[in-house]
């Protein structure tokens, strides 16, 4: 119990990790396979989050008198975040715009059924 | 003095300007990039001699590295910065008799934001930066592979960015992990710390790193996106994916190898995955029957000679590997670019429907035809002079086992010469012998292409003109310890 209490987030960004990677391996469906790319995302950014985090932390913002630098969580790792995010927004983004054009020349989104270009 | 973070800093801006630019004059767009990279080329060529005596350490908003970002302008920073700003700059010119269709505008914003990315890319001397630059590059390069919008396009560009953002995803996740241990992404401070922690814990980071940027340098087992992508694209990005793009990639590969991780046990490894893409590169390409794909399929195994040349880890073996990647940006370039109107003229990417074009279009033909001889290396073209260093490299190592292995690179590039003399001979001596009308390329793109081919032969007959910046680049990254000193100081 000790274990998982301390490394819950690690083991919960892994998860995700190959939850995503096991999404976009096997299924056929394309905007299944962007749903994996999303969860595949979720977990790369919960394992930085989870990097700099301290149980019970604070902001690492001096705001009152008597908060001490050793219980501050790491505020690089958040803000990379913020900026992975935002290259996971757009690349959703793109990702299900090519999908409704891929969808309007094949009618499917079956990538069984997409192959004019051979791998 | 010259700030090198201009080289960013102006095509980014210019790219958000563009839309604005746009709303007063639609005609004027068309030439932003052309005066972005010319601003970047005189730049980058301004900088050489400053850089080659003394390296440029740029710090961004005053804060000392490694708690700020840094910029690291030394002589691999500005030999692929100038490439990157020539290329971009000849493309562009070409660009505007080549892009008639589409949405313009868009085109021109996400040219400008993918070299922006490259240029990042290889002047950067932080980790995530080099990540957010590569998305930048990444993203704007999935979304002009699908440009023109046809089925073959959207196709190629979905499985592009899958594959990228898969590898987007690895490389996050390992500096993430990197960054837990060591509690710093300034690349020179991971370098100076990475002895520090043991082994197994560096391993894991490496691999994640160097297969999430490997799948955007097309390294053998990760590069299915890449012959989809590279011949779906319009000819003028197909230019700068294969010169341009694949060896940014290797570029931040053998940076994370060579002076990050100091891996130099990995790079045996490396040297066979050369050779493997090599040969699977060139046979692939020499089974199409698509001139695009033949080419995309040839720009890998370029990469593998690249990777082949620059992991035998010596002084020589590195500047040839520099060599070689500046030969093939000029010569797959100029191929890009004269197929891109020969299929234009055409209408056909077969190469059975380029029977007889010879007669046709004769000087994009020769243009065409002197690009194929330097990826082949006859003289007196750049191709020539860099295999021939790589070949000199490998022998003087002495080694028996590179013996060997240029046995078997010169076996690939006789299957490149076959595939490449192949489509030369359908050119000139099959189809009609009748006296066909003229149908010539317009003449701003024969004159892009042209300066393309004055530079091959320039370097080609006069080879030590760069050697002095080859052998400061292959320097760079044999002294990692310099490297360190003159970020921290």
């Amino acid at each position: 119990m000790e274990f998982l209490s301390n490394y819950i987030y690690y083991i919960g960004a892994f998860g995700l990790i190959f939850i995503g990677l096991f999404i976009i391996l096997v299924k056929h469906n394309l905007i299944k396979v962007i749903i994996g790319i999303g969860i595949l995302d979720t977990g790369v950014n919960l394992f930085l989050i989870a990097v700099g985090y301290i149980s019970k932390g604070t902001a690492p913002i001096f705001s009152k008198a008597g908060l001490d630098a050793n219980n501050m969580v790491d505020p690089v790792p958040q803000a990379l975040v913020l900026t992975s995010i935002v290259i996971g927004v757009a690349i959703l983004a793109l990702a299900l715009s090519l999908a409704i054009r891929l969808y309007k020349h094949y009618g499917t989104l079956d990538l069984r059924k997409i192959k004019e270009q051979r791998w | 003095m010259v700030n090198p973070i201009l080289l960013i800093v102006v095509p980014l801006g210019l790219a958000f300007a563009l839309p604005i630019v746009n709303l007063i004059s639609k005609k004027i767009i068309k030439y932003i990039p052309v005066l972005a990279f010319l601003f970047n080329l005189i730049l980058s060529l301004l900088l050489i001699p400053k850089v080659l005596e003394q390296t440029i350490i740029v710090k961004i908003g005053g804060f000392h590295p490694p708690f700020g970002i840094n910029l690291f302008v030394g002589p691999v920073g500005i030999l692929f910065s100038t490439l990157i700003a020539l290329a971009g700059f000849l493309v562009s010119i070409y660009a505007l008799s080549y892009i008639k269709e589409g949405p313009k505008e868009k085109y021109h914003i996400l040219y400008l934001l993918l070299l922006t990315g490259a240029t990042g890319v290889v002047l950067t001397g932080d980790m995530f930066n080099l990540f957010v630059f590569f998305e930048i590059l990444c993203i704007s390069s999935y979304a002009l592979v699908a440009y023109l919008g046809n089925k073959a396009g959207i196709e190629s560009s979905i499985k592009y960015l899958i594959q990228g953002s898969v590898g987007s995803s690895l490389l996050l996740l390992g500096i993430g992990l990197l960054y837990g241990q060591l509690g710093t992404l300034n690349m020179a401070d991971i370098a100076n710390q990475i002895n520090s922690i043991s082994s197994p814990s560096i391993f894991v980071p490496m691999i994640f790193i160097i297969t999430g940027l490997g799948i955007e340098a097309a390294i053998f087992p990760l590069n299915a996106w890449l012959p989809d992508a590279h011949s779906s694209a319009p000819s003028s990005i197909s230019a700068i994916l294969s010169g341009i793009a694949i060896e940014v990639g290797l570029y931040a590969v053998i940076r994370v190898i060579f002076t990050i991780f100091n891996a130099s046990s990995f790079l045996m490894f490396f040297v066979f995955l050369g050779v493997l893409t090599l040969l699977i590169g060139e046979m692939s390409a020499f089974s199409q029957k698509n001139i695009k794909r033949m080419l995309a399929y040839s720009s890998i195994g370029q990469i593998g000679l690249i990777m082949f040349a620059i992991s035998l880890n010596t002084q020589l073996g590195i500047s040839a590997g520099f060599f070689q990647m500046i030969s093939h940006t000029l010569g797959k370039g100029l191929l890009f670019l004269s197929v891109g109107f020969l299929i234009y003229k055409t209408g056909s990417m077969k190469i059975s429907s380029f029977e007889g074009i010879g007669k046709k279009m004769p000087i994009t033909s020769l243009l065409f035809t002197i690009g194929a001889f330097s990826i082949v290396g006859l003289p007196p073209f750049a191709g020539f002079a860099s295999k021939f260093m790589i070949i000199k490299a490998a022998l003087t190592t002495g080694q028996l086992l590179f013996t060997v292995l240029i046995g078997v690179i010169l076996l690939g590039t006789v299957i490149e010469g076959a595939y490449f003399f192949k489509v030369i001979q359908s050119i000139y001596f099959k189809g009609t012998t009748d006296i066909i009308k003229r149908d010539e390329a317009p003449l701003i793109a024969l004159i892009s292409m042209s300066i393309f081919v004055l530079l091959i032969i320039f370097i080609g007959v006069y080879p030590d003109f760069i050697a002095r910046i080859l052998n400061s680049a292959a320097s760079e990254f044999i002294n990692r310890i310099d490297y360190i000193r003159s970020v921290l100081g």
